[in-house]
């Protein structure tokens, strides 16, 4: 079928014209968490490749329903067509913002970057600020982010701070860190557990300075402003691909990202250093589970006498490699891991955040947070650092990325 | 024998019909207006959807290029609701001479047609579909329009000044009486009662049956040359202009957008009978490579239906034979059969366009004044017929829109076409006929993508409950619209229309089983 | 590149049987597939043989009348009776236990589907037995007005009409959940778990019911408990009731993909979905690795054994392209059955017979995948479902039954000819 060959599959104009594939078969409908839960979204048949048939460019966007799809993909990975739901919403999104304009608090969310520089040298008041219940009401009354929305914390310090002053061993293979926001300034321990992890199994680590890879932007409609920071990192991390050096991350969206997102979505094509770089950029574990097919994953874990729960995030399905990190898990002895089937969290990256979506992003998540209630773990996993902050905050249970049980099953 | 009286009887129920209608009721005379099946049944209800900005005819015929160029304007005034605005492209593609684009902007002049050259890179940002390989664009005021919904807002004015507009009511002989015809003996076909209609004039609107109807007046080779061509309609708009060919006219040179599809046409075969007008594969194969060269990926992309509509094309055969209908000229032609065949009281419309519709209307009726010797003026270039009642055009998205508003409201049964329940109720309501078949044509159910797949269950489902029909008919007509779909899917089945075939076929047949249900008791006799 | 025993390519009935019971005798299994399978989309019954062309009502004795060429004929009858015994044995023991599925391949039920024809069928949920039109008994159709795929007046009137003799009444109830004015099946299913809507339910209906009368619903009887779902019900009501298929989403459809996922994964097999399989890698007449197009790359797949259950047509497993040339889009199998350019695919009447129905990949008796010639393509490639040649499923009611049968014949098959199975699954 030409719509899956070769460079046809590139182009956002012929992804649109995968709603051909569209047979009205529902499936889609019976996975989406959003529609399941909220009668406010019609469901992705109706706003994919149906309402896409009335769209037309030039007209002011007729649909103000498409903006509750939280964008998770579910959608386009159980069609059994082919149709590249999820992906013709966004861009129907993005028309919609265009239409009817792009409020603050989506602008702001779309900037981790921008919170995380201006929070970090300041994280003390910063993280008070974001936990004061009346600011948070006052917030949420100024600009729509809901008083109760999971917030990180601030670290105070910079994943980039610390790879500046550390020095990589030699070693036989190298790879590429893209860390992304949510290790930079939330969450450097787990860059620096995962440089560890990965020196411990022989490969040393370049921390390329780096920004946001636009994802957040994507999401919230800001298309223009999305492909500018697509293309920054793209440029930063291309003399990597380009040398035959591999390019892991830690969050699983953001690789997702590179490696499909801002080519299929944002229509970026045409820019040859993303076309490098997405085709050597890995989810970590991703990375790890081909190395160990290759003979070269230390494998000599310590037990690790713990029952956890894994959810693999809906950004992490999008990748379609399954989920290595339950093929990871099975190394490390007497780790009992409970797989978790809840489709989807809830908060879908910057989604579950906002006033009118928070409580149905709770809904979505239910099932997800009664099972885990359940099995009473001794942690959650999940290779999603907005999903971890979701869980943590709706269930209590503290939740990790697997990088952070292999670590600790390596004696790091 | 009951009988009817009218100043004036209308035969035929398509655009011409109701626009003489329309146009004759507005200058006050007392209209009835016969039609054999349903309002744009015929050559209307399969048209390309196209109103012509007049450029396809500046270089061959320029009389027929002047007249779209004005009736283009006056549509677009008094029929705006039914009219999309999606503007026109003539481009020179790889197999046209880039020469004809001069021949082409001097026809536009000449015509007064404001056509502009735009850069190739423009015509490919506007349209991004486009074959890459054009090498001239030019930009015309094409438009589409939905007759269907003119024809019906014509019909309905014409019924707000006293017309009578009989559906289903099929003339099956011309009265005559001293050398006028008188009227006509109709056959009611839902009840099977005739009827008689008297008329001081008759008006002969039918099209590409012209000939049928004056066989009954005894008047013989009139020279009418149904002009078979079929058309593709595409799952979605390729392109949301309209795209002709730059070059002389041809076939499958025109792709245009109308509602949610686009449709690629048509071919021009002549035809004996206007009701034997078989698709044929290798027309299908035809458009298909035609559609590709204005659209590369056109093989690809979905096929959702096949039709054949037949022209009304007039050559009066005393003056040669016609091989290449094409050749035959697109503009009108009053036939006057006081003149031509001593009968008086009758007036044949022949040829003509949908876009000329309204003055192919006023030419008749001037006509037919003329001869009764009264002056009554035209008014039809002034007043909107009901319906038009927004005075915008129409807009794609403007379906869509009405949804959302009603998202949380009501049940939508037609996913594809966006029908919600209160449209289906309304239509049955308003309706008088209990024909499913009716009704689905009227809000186009079952037309989209999913071929009726979901929805004709429960239509037929709602109509069985507000006691529309019993059991019998409902399986009845469950099994007459798949069959009826079934005419426009199988020579295009191929694809992702297959795909959606082998799914109807799982859910009607694998899971209802509608093939079993019991016949109706008229089946069963 | 990652290596299994066997991949299986496609989540439908057939794959999924296939890739269970390979799993479940050890076998390192992973699952391939574009998306989910048209389980969500059939009505959960296994129908092994409704039409030959007549009516059916002994389908293991009718298998025996069939051609050599249909799929059948290829397995045997005695694969499709251990199938339907080893399915049966799946849900009962599955993960929506006690949910059981009744009945055989030696007789076949009268099932009523939404428009009320009698319909064949010899394996079906117990949520469904009830409404066997062998029995005479009447029933009274409850449907809700806010579930638009399903017009109990209709199913009343065409059972009144089936000449079966059974009389039938409808009633439409304007209970929804969440005073929704559109739900699907799924979301009914849903309120159904619930006891307090169950409660609302049996409330609105017990009172209305005449003697003798059995109860039928729309097939929402629950999709996390359908047996509590429905024993609630009959107690409530103190009638057999039972469940009737509609249009998609079928809920007792997603009910046997759910236990089949789930025994799936107790036994250590594995699904990925998005991934489209776009070609192979051969040596010596075995295809020894799959290549697949996941996104925007290309992944290989190392396996000793592929179970191929594209779901023919339907989903673009086989494909018919503008020029009437088909091919089939995983391997490139030959495809056999596909009249020649100029020849005709279909016939004019919607109800003919189309020289088009049964084209596929034909087989021979060990479900290879055979040329013009009849010869074997590939040694270690079994294909099964509605990808094979030979059969015209939605016509002979055999779609479910075609799939199980021969998802679990292709399963033996490599289990027997396999000599390098583990005696354990060595975990995922």
């Amino acid at each position: 079928m030409a719509l899956h060959d070769g460079h046809d599959v590139l182009g956002t104009l012929l992804m649109r014209e995968s709603l051909d594939h569209c047979v009205k078969c529902t499936i889609c409908e019976t996975f989406c968490p959003v529609s399941n839960v909220t009668p406010l979204f019609p469901g992705p048949k109706y706003v994919g490749p149906q309402a896409e048939r009335f769209r037309v460019p030039d007209e002011p966007s007729p649909d103000a329903s498409l903006d509750y799809c939280s964008g998770c993909g579910i959608c386009t990975q159980v069609c059994p067509q082919g149709v590249h739901i999820a992906e013709i919403n966004s861009r129907a999104r993005a028309h919609l913002k265009a239409t009817h304009g792009v409020p603050l608090r989506d602008r702001l969310l779309g900037r981790p970057t921008l919170a995380g520089r201006l929070g970090t040298p300041a994280a003390p008041l910063a993280n008070w600020t974001l936990r004061n219940r009346l600011l948070r009401l006052a917030a949420e009354k100024a600009i729509g982010l809901h008083h109760r929305a999971p917030m990180p914390r601030f670290a105070g310090r910079t994943f980039q701070r610390w790879a500046r002053g550390h020095t990589p061993p030699q070693a036989a293979r190298r790879v590429a860190f893209f860390h992304g926001c949510g290790t930079n300034y939330y969450e450097p321990r787990l860059g620096e557990m995962t440089v560890a992890l990965l020196e411990h199994n022989g490969v040393a680590v370049d921390v390329p300075k780096q920004d946001c890879c636009g994802l957040p932007l994507q999401s919230n409609g800001l298309f223009d402003d999305a492909r500018g920071y697509v293309h920054r990192l793209a440029q930063r991390l291309a003399p990597f691909a380009r040398a035959d050096v591999d390019i892991v991350g830690t969050s699983t969206s953001c690789t997702l990202m590179l490696k499909r997102e801002a080519l299929e979505i944002l229509g970026m094509e045409d820019d040859a250093d993303l076309r490098a770089v997405s085709a050597r950029v890995f989810d970590i574990c991703e990375y790890l589970v081909g190395m160990h097919e290759r003979g070269e994953l230390k494998t000599d874990f310590e037990p690790v006498p713990e029952t956890v729960v894994y959810h693999a995030p809906c950004q992490q399905q999008g990748h379609g490699i399954g989920k290595p990190a339950l093929d990871l898990f099975a190394l490390v002895p007497e780790l009992r891991v409970v797989e978790s089937d809840a489709t989807c969290c809830g908060v879908a990256g910057t989604y579950g955040l906002k006033r009118e979506k928070y409580d149905i992003a709770m809904k979505v998540g239910a099932g997800l947070f009664a099972q885990i209630a359940d099995a009473a773990p001794d942690r959650a996993v999940c290779d999603s650092e907005t999903c971890r902050w979701q869980i943590e905050h709706a269930t209590g249970v503290r939740t990790v990325h697997p990088v952070e049980l292999l670590h600790r099953a390596s004696g790091l | 024998m009951p009988q009817l009286q009218a100043d004036v009887l209308v035969i035929g129920g398509g655009a011409t019909g109701a626009g003489v209608a329309w146009d004759a009721a507005l200058r006050g005379f007392d209209v009835i207006l016969v039609e054999r099946g349903d309002l744009a049944e015929g050559t209307s209800g399969r048209f390309h959807g196209l109103l012509h900005s007049g450029g396809r005819y500046v270089v061959k015929d320029p009389v027929a290029a002047e007249e779209c160029v004005v009736e283009n304007a006056i549509l677009r005034r008094v029929v705006p609701d039914c009219i999309e605005d999606t503007g026109g492209l003539f481009v020179t593609t790889p197999d046209d001479d880039p020469a004809y684009g001069d021949r082409f902007m001097e026809g536009c002049r000449a015509a007064k047609l404001p056509a502009e050259e735009i850069g190739v890179a423009e015509a490919l940002r506007r349209e991004p579909r486009l074959n890459p390989a054009i090498r001239r664009a030019f930009s015309v005021p094409d438009a589409s329009i939905d007759a269907w919904k003119t024809v019906w807002s014509l019909a309905r004015g014409a019924a707000a000044h006293r017309a009578r507009v009989l559906t289903y009511h099929r003339v099956i002989d011309l009265h005559r009486s001293d050398g006028a015809v008188t009227g006509a003996r109709v056959r009611n076909e839902l009840t099977g009662e005739e009827l008689d209609v008297e008329a001081g004039f008759t008006l002969n609107a039918s099209g590409a049956w012209a000939a049928q109807i004056l066989h009954m007046a005894g008047i013989e080779d009139v020279g009418v040359v149904p002009g078979k061509g079929i058309m593709i309609a595409m799952n979605h708009r390729l392109v949301n202009t309209v795209i002709n060919r730059c070059t002389m006219p041809a076939d499958g040179d025109i792709l245009v957008p109308i509602r949610t599809v686009s449709v690629i046409g048509t071919t021009d075969v002549r035809s004996a009978d206007p009701d034997e007008i078989p698709v044929t594969q290798d027309e299908v194969d035809q458009m298909l490579d035609d559609g590709e060269r204005l659209v590369p990926g056109f093989r690809e992309a979905r096929a959702l239906r096949v039709w054949a509509g037949v022209r009304p094309l007039f050559q009066d055969a005393r003056a040669g034979e016609v091989t290449d209908t094409r050749d035959v000229s697109r503009t009108h032609a009053v036939v006057d059969h006081r003149k031509r065949d001593g009968v008086d009281g009758l007036l044949t419309m022949s040829g003509g366009k949908l876009t000329t519709l309204r003055l192919m209307a006023q030419d008749l009726v001037d006509a037919m004044c003329a001869q009764l010797g009264t002056e009554r003026p035209c008014r039809t270039a002034e007043e909107r017929p009901p319906g038009n009642d927004d005075g915008e055009h129409y807009r794609l998205g403007s379906r869509l829109r009405k949804r959302e508003e009603r998202l949380q409201e009501e049940q939508l049964i037609c996913e594809c076409e966006m029908i919600g329940r209160g449209r289906l109720e309304e239509a049955i309501r308003t309706r008088g006929t209990t024909n499913l078949d009716d009704i689905r044509r009227v809000l186009r159910l079952g037309m989209g993508p999913c071929q009726g797949g979901f929805c004709i269950y429960r239509a037929t489902g709602i109509l069985h409950a507000v006691d529309r029909l019993d059991g019998a008919e409902a399986a009845e007509s469950l099994r007459r619209f798949l069959e009826e779909r079934w005419k426009g899917v199988w020579p295009i089945l191929y694809g992702d229309q297959l795909r959606q075939a082998r799914l109807d076929d799982w859910i009607f047949q694998g899971v209802l089983d509608v093939e079993h249900l019991p016949p109706g008791e008229e089946a069963a006799a | 590149m990652s290596h299994h025993d066997a991949v299986v390519v496609g989540t439908g009935l057939a794959g999924l049987t296939a890739a269970v019971r390979l799993a479940e005798s050890g076998a390192r299994v992973l699952v391939l597939a574009k998306g989910v399978g048209a389980t969500h989309l059939s009505p959960g019954t296994i129908d092994v043989l409704g039409y030959s062309p007549a009516r059916v009502e002994r389908p293991a004795e009718a298998l025996g009348a069939l051609p050599a060429t249909h799929p059948y004929s290829l397995v045997g009858a005695d694969a499709v009776a251990a199938a339907v015994t080893w399915f049966k044995e799946r849900v009962a023991s599955g993960s929506l236990a006690p949910y059981a599925s009744v009945g055989d391949v030696d007789a076949n039920f009268l099932l009523p589907p939404a428009v009320g024809v009698p319909r064949p069928s010899a394996v079906v949920p117990e949520t469904m037995a009830a409404g066997d039109l062998r029995d005479g008994d009447p029933v009274y159709v409850v449907g809700f007005r806010a579930l638009k795929d399903f017009h109990p007046a209709l199913l009343a009137d065409n059972l009144g009409r089936s000449g079966l003799g059974v009389k039938a009444r409808a009633t439409e109830l304007e209970l929804v959940p969440e005073r929704r004015r559109d739900v699907n099946a799924l979301g009914f299913a849903r309120a159904l778990d619930d006891p307090a809507f169950r409660g609302d339910v049996v409330a609105q209906v017990v009172t209305r019911l005449a003697p003798g009368e059995r109860v039928a619903f729309p097939a929402v009887l629950g999709i996390a408990d359908p047996h509590g779902a429905w024993t609630a019900l009959e107690q409530g009501l103190g009638r057999p009731v039972f469940e009737v298929p509609t249009l998609p989403p079928s809920v007792p459809g997603m009910r046997v993909f759910a236990l089949l996922r789930e025994a799936l994964r107790r036994a250590g097999g594995s699904v990925v979905l998005n991934n489209v399989v776009i070609g192979a890698e051969r040596a010596g007449g075995r295809v020894t690795a799959l290549r697949t197009r996941v996104g925007l790359r290309d992944e290989r797949h190392g396996a000793d054994w592929v179970v191929l259950a594209t779901g023919g047509f339907a989903s673009g497993g086989l494909e018919l392209d503008s020029r009437w040339s088909a091919r089939e889009t995983a391997l490139g199998l030959p495809v056999a059955g596909v009249p020649g350019a100029g020849e005709q695919r279909f016939r004019p009447g919607y109800f003919d017979d189309h020289p088009m129905s049964r084209a596929g990949v034909a087989v021979d008796r060990e479900l290879r995948p055979v040329d013009a010639a009849g010869e074997r393509a590939l040694e270690n490639v079994l294909v099964a479902g509605a990808t094979l040649a030979g059969a015209e499923p939605w016509r002979e009611k055999s779609g479910d039954g075609l799939s199980l049968a021969t998802g679990y014949r292709a399963a033996e098959l490599v289990l027997a000819a396999s000599t390098a199975v583990p005696a354990a699954a060595a975990g995922s």
